[in-house]
């Protein structure tokens, strides 16, 4: 099902719409020029994800150096701080911490090297879970979303 | 085979020290009558049962007689922890530090090749501390640098401390923080101890501090071969802190996003602790999963803490472990975490 969120011009860059569609509830983001849409439950404990804060990729090199990508990428669930990629859905724990052994992260032949996530992640490894992700478009200046959802690794630009 | 990894001596009186201070500071301590205080700082008032019934040694032949004749001690590594709370002037601790590793030196490992001895270093001037360190580093017989686990106002994990942490990494020196210290610093979050009971206790509470302090503010990044060990401190609050430690880290990483792996793996990486106090369980099997919790004979490594009385803890502890694990927690950890040929 597709569902107008908004006109486009109405939903400026750093502004999120929750919408309700039969049961679900969906976020979507606008960062930059781009479109997210991701499922407002969070898989660690089903925490309303989408009210939580956006934030870039922080790295380190050490003791009080701080460098921060531009784009805020992430989201964090209000409840426990969860961080998923907006695009993917992927959630990462700590820097450096392996990934739960059931859960296998791959990455697609041919894929564009920004949606690497051995390169997106900035050190940190891929968690268990993975929100719900849905494609989002900009149709005759209106946003729609299409609750068919999409796997990781997929997302549409404006 | 074993290795006490804490054992105590003391100078008898200041009078002992002067020799090893400087014609000024030798003025200064006879001028004002300074002395050393038995109970350094309220550690170990001389009638608690803490405090032992021997006293602590204070030559060499009284603690041959006492702990290493007839024992299988292959080292054993002395910790005076006088001068932890005489002076709040920086110039006379230096010197303070200085005249009691001589002492050490000179009164001590000199005579029996058993010792080894951490060296006391200033810890109101950390650039004097590096210099104490710089000076005595290439003498292999100090196994490690011993601060206070009650230091000052700022934990070791400030980078205040890092010229320390350091330069006694790169000397190979294990960093000890050992129970007690400065008395006028707060024991606990919630300020002053009202007994010797809750300053006690403390000692423990304090040392989760520290080791908090040191893994969250990136230490060992950038220090991958420094070692600190716990001396005195316990250990059995070790699963709690971590299990809490690994599970705040994962959301609250961003802060300090120079810490790369698990709370965890930096302190078994990175942290032994000594046997003396062992708070633990009775029971059987309650005991044997403390000892698989706390994860002990990686962990652990042997110590006396003589002449101090902490109870049977750590004899129950070693009687619980199988051979490896007892062979472990006697010896090889040491051997390995100081680099002690056997």
């Amino acid at each position: 099902m597709r569902i107008v969120v908004a006109r486009a011009e109405d939903f400026a860059p750093g502004d999120r719409r929750i919408v309700e569609v039969d049961r679900r509830s969906i976020g979507v983001f606008r960062v930059g020029d781009r479109f997210y849409a991701i499922n407002n439950h969070c898989p660690h404990q089903g925490g309303p994800l989408c009210l939580g804060r956006t934030a870039p990729w922080a790295l380190s090199s050490g003791p009080g150096e701080f460098q921060v990508s531009e784009e805020h990428a992430l989201l964090a669930c209000p409840w426990h701080g969860w961080e998923y990629d907006l695009a993917t859905g992927q959630s990462f724990l700590g820097p450096g911490e392996a990934p739960v052994r059931s859960y296998q992260v791959s990455v697609e032949p041919g894929e564009a090297l920004t949606d690497d996530p051995d390169l997106r992640m900035a050190g940190r490894a891929p968690g268990p879970y993975v929100a719900e992700t849905f494609p989002v478009r900009v149709e005759d200046e209106y946003v729609v979303v299409d609750t068919q959802p999409v796997g990781r690794d997929r997302r549409t630009e404006r | 085979m074993t290795i006490d990894t804490d054992a105590h001596c003391a100078p008898a009186s200041i009078k002992t020290l002067l020799p090893y201070l400087d014609a000024y500071w030798r003025e200064y301590v006879l001028g004002a009558n300074l002395g050393l205080s038995p109970s350094v700082g309220g550690a170990y008032p001389p009638g608690a049962p803490t405090s032992g019934e021997a006293g602590v040694p204070n030559t060499v032949d009284e603690l041959r007689a006492k702990l290493l004749d007839g024992s299988d001690l292959r080292y054993a590594i002395l910790n005076c922890v006088t001068p932890f709370d005489v002076s709040r002037n920086l110039y006379f601790e230096a010197a303070l530090t200085r005249a009691i590793n001589e002492w050490l030196r000179t009164e001590w490992l000199e005579h029996d090749e058993r010792l080894r001895a951490g060296m006391v270093v200033p810890t109101l001037d950390p650039e004097a501390a590096v210099a104490e360190i710089e000076r005595l580093g290439t003498d292999r017989r100090f196994t490690q640098v011993l601060l206070p686990v009650r230091g000052l106002d700022v934990r070791y994990g400030h980078k205040r401390y890092h010229p320390v942490l350091e330069a006694a990494a790169a000397h190979g020196l294990v960093v000890c923080l050992h129970a007690w210290g400065r008395v006028a610093s707060a024991p606990t979050f919630t300020g002053a101890t009202h007994s010797y009971l809750e300053d006690y206790l403390s000692n423990a509470q304090i040392v989760q501090g520290q080791v908090t302090s040191l893994i969250a503010e990136g230490v060992f990044d950038k220090l991958p071969d420094l070692r600190i060990c716990l001396a005195e401190c316990g250990f059995a609050w070790a699963p709690s802190l971590l299990w809490r430690f690994d599970k705040e880290w994962k959301a609250v990483w961003r802060e300090v996003p120079w810490v790369k792996a698990k709370p965890s793996e930096y302190f078994y990486r990175h942290f032994r602790a000594t046997t003396q106090p062992a708070q633990l369980p009775k029971d059987a099997k309650e005991l044997a999963e403390a000892v698989e919790l706390i994860r002990a004979p990686e962990l652990l490594m042997h110590a006396s803490d003589y002449p101090h009385n902490h109870g049977d803890g750590a004899q129950r502890l070693l009687a619980a472990l199988d051979g490896a694990a007892a062979d472990a927690v006697r010896y090889t950890n040491a051997a390995a975490f100081y680099d002690l040929a056997s």
